[in-house]
């Protein structure tokens, strides 16, 4: 472990995880890039390098695209990866309040705790996360998938059954293309492209980008930039003491995205979800969140950093990874002859240590690499809304065609811009909305396999036992009932007033 | 007179277009290849396509003295990378992965809009046979002891497969043993079923060998299709009657001119016997595939009358 740590800080390392970094900030940052992406185009590039440098300069960028991706949420609530819907939530509205510095900062330097904390998972906690990730089979990633759903409560605003009707049509729009289970076409309208379903990040583009777009052009009469922009001094140290104030937040926070994280499937968008939703629970005054609570931010992004290196963890454990960046760098490792798995622990164990510092030393680099670039990124604000506007317009049809090199998911982004901009003149949040997509691919695939597991053994079996399924499903119910709960009160004190 | 003159102009213009087409055509014949060529991957980054791909690519790359880019259209099981492939122009500067019998089983859905008898195959470079496997923990240590149980409890015993060819894939062997089971389709690939046998939520899981190879610390191999052995799991019997194959391979579109399929055969053959290639191939569980364009096509007519 030592001589993997003299490997991981000596020079070729650092300059090529920095290379990967600075990469990582621009594919973040520009939405629909992602990490998947940005990591399949570098692999071709590490082949020129030793195994070492090559993966440590892919897992720089994967770490740095999990906090680029807040910039664009924060500045224009658009998330540059889906990882990141959540920190919008809270740091768009803080931009809107003129507090831009402040949530990129906190977003910076959460960021950079949670690689630490997913890497210190990664390099100690490998087995022991590993053997309770295993009892993670269908039932248990269904009732987490609904658990997750229950974050609507906590999203919805004035109208709770708004809510939960935008994360239906999120979870029915995720349902298009051929099924999981038997293969058929559902809603695909013999159109051969939605044989394919939605694609996720298109579809959030659209959720996001284009009625932000939209409502920028026609509110420009009265409105000339995002927000007022103003550097504040010492905005830099007071927002880190802000995040390292709440040391339980971050705990809880941190230790939501690992767990997360490892779980092969589930990846950084839930592992922030959840985080997101927990910090709305555990905190005493629950109505700042979704109007620019910085711990909102902290929240979503200490989770899915973390959730970044404890992604590796299954592919050194068990050989598979825990989401597809990490699937293209198991890839990337098995092109070089290597076969990553626990025999990797046994033949090149300095290897899967060395790659492990290198992660923890990423979080470091993302700080500096963040905080330099800070002042320039929230410049964005100052760019008048005439010239913004198109500006986003250009990089969401750009995005949105990259992901695939599909045309049609253009087509698809504009649709359902459009829709959710006038959903939104309804009152829909848009949040639900994304959360259906996200969640569908998760929530379908593992009922259809828990209800085929269930011919064998039982609809009861199979649903209603096992510690961790008693688990989800209580905490669902108290989510909800909780949220009824303080619905009801609100209502009340409303009718007394 | 106008309408003569008319059509006079209208000839000679044809005859010029003519000329015109007939050379560049020549050109392009004579100095093929002369650009960059984009590899379509049907599948996503990281998955067994894009490696074969990027295993393939620097060989390719040096016998055809130009850029090989790689493109990912994911989506539809294939689907859309094989439709996309399709509509292309057939200059020889797009080819694809092609996995068979994906290429035949994705056709038959509505409004694809290929055929796989439409495509102008290049050659398959890699195949696997199909393999029954347990958890290392697992209480059936051989194919003798899982064929009981599963006597003992009808449909007890629960088997995961990747989609719904896995489910035809697996009713084959089921029906050769002689046996009743639960079925459980796995979106998402192997790399979804490997977790889910590693935490014993299924009994038993079905895919390609390769798999079998490569997670050997989590899994054992029951019995594989085929008639022989396969090298990387010693000891496994086989069963003649399960005719369980995945090919991989490569094609350009429909129409693509004789002479660029046989520059692109000979520059994948040359990629494909590299030895960096072919030993990484035989470690990871395939069997290599060196093929003629006439045996390709030849394969290819016996895949899709099989699959028919």
């Amino acid at each position: 472990m030592i001589e993997a740590f003299f490997l991981a800080i000596s020079p070729s390392y650092l300059l090529y995880m920095t290379i990967g970094i600075l990469l990582g900030l621009i594919v973040g940052t520009l939405p629909g890039l992602t990490a998947t992406m940005g990591t399949a185009l570098l692999v071709p590039f590490t082949f020129a390098l030793p195994t070492g440098e090559g993966i440590a300069m892919l897992g720089g960028l994967y770490v740095c695209a999990m906090f680029s991706d807040a910039i664009p949420a924060c500045l224009v609530n658009t998330p540059g990866t889906p990882a990141a819907m959540a920190t919008g939530f809270d740091g768009y509205p803080m931009v809107q309040q003129g507090r831009g510095q402040e949530a990129i900062v906190a977003a910076c330097f959460s960021s950079a705790l949670g690689t630490m904390f997913g890497a210190a998972c990664y390099l100690l906690l490998a087995w022991p996360m590993i053997s309770i990730a295993l009892q993670f089979g269908p039932p248990e990633f269904f009732w987490l998938g609904i658990f997750a759903l229950t974050i609507i409560g906590s999203l919805a605003g004035d109208s709770i059954l708004k809510g939960l009707a935008g994360g239906a049509i999120g979870l029915l729009i995720s349902c298009v293309g051929i099924s999981h289970a038997t293969e058929l076409n559902r809603f695909t309208m013999n159109i051969p492209e939605l044989r394919g379903g939605v694609s996720l990040v298109a579809a959030l583009i659209g959720v996001f980008a284009v009625p932000q777009v939209l409502s920028m052009v026609l509110g420009l009469k009265r409105q000339e930039y995002i927000a007022e922009y103003r550097a504040e001094k010492g905005v830099f140290l007071k927002t880190i003491l802000k995040v390292l104030s709440r040391p339980i937040h971050f705990l809880r926070s941190a230790a939501i995205g690992s767990f997360i994280g490892i779980l092969p499937g589930a990846g950084s968008p839930i592992a922030a979800i959840v985080s997101y939703n927990e910090a709305v629970r555990w905190s005493k005054d629950k109505n700042t969140f979704g109007k620019g609570n910085v711990h909102g931010v902290t929240a979503s992004e200490i989770a899915n950093n973390a959730a970044a290196p404890a992604a590796m963890i299954p592919l050194v454990t068990l050989g598979v990874p825990g989401s597809s960046p990490a699937a293209v760098i198991a890839g990337a490792l098995m092109l070089r002859g290597l076969n990553p798995g626990p025999e990797l622990f046994a033949t090149d164990g300095v290897l899967v240590y060395s790659f492990g510092w290198s992660l923890f030393i990423a979080g470091i680099v993302v700080f500096f690499v963040g905080m330099l670039a800070t002042p320039l990124l929230v410049k964005v604000i100052k760019i008048p809304l005439r010239l913004l506007a198109p500006l986003i317009m250009f990089l969401a049809i750009i995005g949105a065609y990259a992901i695939r090199n599909n045309i049609f998911d253009v087509y698809m982004m504009l649709a359902i811009g459009i829709f959710v901009f006038l959903a939104r003149r309804l009152g829909f949040h848009p949040g639900p909305i994304g959360l259906g997509f996200i969640l569908g691919p998760i929530i379908e695939p593992s009922l259809v396999q828990a209800l085929y597991i269930s011919d064998a053994v039982g609809v009861q079996k199979i649903f209603f036992s096992g510690i961790i399924n008693i688990t989800l499903i209580s905490l669902s119910v108290i989510s909800v009932a909780a949220v009824a709960l303080s619905r009801f009160k609100a209502r009340r004190l409303a009718k007394q007033a | 007179m106008k309408l003569k003159l008319n059509s006079v102009i209208k000839g000679t213009a044809a005859s010029i277009l003519g000329a015109a087409m007939a050379f560049t055509a020549n050109v392009a014949l004579a100095d093929y290849p002369e650009k960059d060529i984009t590899f379509i991957v049907p599948y996503s980054p990281g998955g067994g396509s894009d490696q074969m791909a990027r295993r393939l690519q620097p060989g390719l790359e040096k016998a055809l003295g130009v850029n090989v880019r790689i493109v990912y259209k994911t989506g539809g099981g294939g689907a859309v990378g094989f439709s996309e492939l399709h509509r292309s122009k057939p200059d020889g500067y797009t080819i694809a992965n092609v996995v068979v019998p994906n290429v035949i089983l994705s056709s038959k859905g509505d409004g694809v809009g290929y055929k796989p008898g439409d495509f102008e195959y290049i050659g398959m470079t890699e195949s696997a046979v199909g393999a029954l496997m347990v958890p290392k923990d697992s209480p059936y240590k051989s194919l003798d002891a899982f064929v009981a149980a599963a006597l003992e409890k009808p449909g007890m015993l629960t088997v995961a497969g990747v989609g719904g060819t896995g489910a035809d894939r697996w009713g084959a062997l089921a029906d050769i043993l002689g046996i009743d089971t639960t079925y459980v389709p796995v979106s998402g690939g192997v790399g979804k079923m490997m977790p889910m046998l590693a935490g014993s939520h299924v009994d038993a899981g079905m895919t390609a060998s390769n798999h079998a190879t490569k997670h050997k610390s989590i899994v054992d191999a029951l019995v594989i299709a085929g008639k022989q052995e396969v090298t990387t799991l010693k000891g496994v019997p086989f069963e003649p009657k399960w005719s369980y194959v995945t090919t991989w391979g490569i094609m350009a579109p429909p129409g693509t001119p004789a002479d660029i399929i046989a520059t692109l055969n000979a520059a994948l053959n040359e990629a494909a016997s590299d030895s960096s290639v072919a030993d990484a191939l035989s470690n990871a569980g395939y069997n290599t595939i060196i093929q003629t364009v006439d045996e390709v096509n030849a394969f290819m007519d016996e895949q899709i009358k099989a699959y028919q």
